[in-house]
């Protein structure tokens, strides 16, 4: 792939799937004619230098496929904190996320409705509203803080490192296919920050559940608590965390440190299958918080449908995490000897991602 | 920030404002010839109405979007290229936005 398509790919990322094709295609063409008519000029095929000086005067692939974007809406809170560039990735994770908790939400409502426990609309209205505002201010927090860093940087996606290499900084969707396909060569700083940030709020909200199980359960905590396991595998899931900062903190300081990055991948994928397996092997994952109370029978069948819909989501995710750790492995097995962070920068160019 | 930057700035944004509807009419004049997007880059620029391509091509689709120009993929040099012209709807326009032109041109060297 050569900088030119590294370049309009980037921005193709960016782009509404309608018009991809069409704006590439045209793109594309736009800058091969300019390099050609810069050619003519010298005299002379151009250097790879000329042509990345060519493409960074195009600007930040992000910025420029925002312009073709119709949709310009954006987020302020007196000042413009999510602009119009990243509000369509904003609003997917945010769907997605919110998507997710209503999902679990509706599935324990609907537990305590089918086994007979006396549900108030109150309730599920708190419960919502609740996980509305730590989902937007979350996600919210994180963008904003991107945003941040495109209008401070706009230039900052240019060539980074040696030989060539274009690296888009804020380039999410692209990160992290690159990240899950490839064994890449430089940790963006972006994904960095965003793992760090996304880490460290996991582990408060996990901390927080141990204490406060209405997190997660609703109002659903009046009868419910979270089973042992929960608790048993806290230190695990902390430690992993903590140890995915720690890996985001130094790439942060240090991008180019990826030698190990694909053993630490396997190695974390498959931590997680453990975890995973732990959880399912304990068969139980909610309990009544008193067993003895009025309405037991209601409270036994209710617990027995949430559990039996904690199996499947574990079970769907022992099979996914299990499928990844497989293909983590096979392309470890795979990669060529050598083929780590220091590869040739020869390598790096013909590459071009 | 210091007032020069500051004057600096509103300056900038005040002549892009003023740019942009100048641009408009600049391309509709420019396509009562057909050009693809890089000549016609090239033909704005050479006249002195130079715009970048994150400009251009995004404005070439809202006016064909209007009904103002139409376009056709067609090979050339064994490129793709996508061509682009002002079309019936688009000639009458560029003739009421000349006469708009004028007028306004007219007056403001009136005031000036």
């Amino acid at each position: 792939m050569d900088l030119v398509d590294s370049y309009v790919k980037a921005v193709a990322k960016a782009l509404p799937e309608a018009q991809r094709e069409d704006i590439v295609g045209e793109l594309s063409e736009d800058i091969r004619s300019e390099m050609e008519d810069r050619q003519k000029e010298l005299g002379r095929p151009l250097t790879e230098e000329e042509q990345e000086g060519l493409l960074r005067q195009r600007g930040n692939p992000l910025l420029l496929a925002a312009r073709y974007r119709q949709d310009q809406r954006s987020v302020a809170l007196g000042r413009q904190i999510i602009g119009p560039v990243l509000f369509p990735f904003y609003i997917k994770v945010l769907s997605f996320n919110l998507g997710l908790t209503f999902l679990v939400v509706a599935i324990i409502f609907t537990a305590l409705a089918i086994s007979g426990q006396k549900v108030g609309f109150n309730d599920i209205v708190s419960t919502c509203v609740l996980q509305l505002f730590i989902q937007l201010t979350v996600v919210t927090l994180i963008f904003a803080l991107v945003e941040r860093h495109l209008t401070k940087h706009p230039e900052r996606w240019h060539v980074k490192g040696m030989g060539g290499k274009f690296r888009l900084d804020l380039n999410i969707e692209r990160d992290i296919q690159l990240r899950i396909g490839h064994n890449i060569r430089e940790v963006s700083r972006f994904e960095s920050v965003s793992i760090i940030v996304a880490c460290a709020v996991a582990l408060g909200w996990m901390t927080g559940v141990q204490n406060f199980p209405v997190l997660i359960l609703g109002p659903a905590a009046a009868f419910l608590k979270l089973a042992p396991i929960w608790y048993q595998i806290y230190f695990p899931i902390a430690a992993l965390t903590a140890l995915e900062i720690v890996r985001a903190s130094i790439n942060l300081v240090r991008p180019d440190w990826v030698r190990f990055r694909a053993y630490y991948g396997v190695f974390v994928q498959a931590a997680g299958l453990v975890i995973v397996y732990f959880l399912i092997k304990a068969g139980s994952w909610v309990e009544a918080a008193n067993s003895g109370a009025s309405g037991a029978v209601n409270l036994a069948r209710t617990v027995e449908i949430i559990n039996q819909v904690f199996l499947y989501a574990l079970v769907g995710t022992a099979v996914f995490s299990g499928v990844m750790t497989l293909i983590r492995v096979v392309r470890l097995v795979r990669q060529p000897h050598g083929h780590n962070g220091s590869a040739s920068v020869g390598a790096r160019a013909k590459e071009g991602n | 920030m210091t007032p020069g930057t500051d004057n600096h700035e509103l300056f900038e944004n005040l002549r892009l404002e003023l740019r942009r509807g100048s641009l408009v009419l600049a391309v509709l004049a420019a396509l009562r010839k057909e050009h693809y997007g890089y000549t016609l880059r090239k033909t704005l620029s050479e006249r002195g109405m130079a715009i970048d391509e994150g400009t251009l091509y995004p404005l070439l689709r809202r006016l064909e979007s209007h009904g103002l120009l139409v376009s056709e993929w067609r090979e050339e040099d064994k490129r793709n290229k996508r061509f682009y012209k002002l079309s019936a709807d688009g000639k009458e326009m560029l003739k009421q936005l000349l006469t708009e032109w004028q007028g306004i041109n007219s007056s403001l060297n009136g005031m000036l």
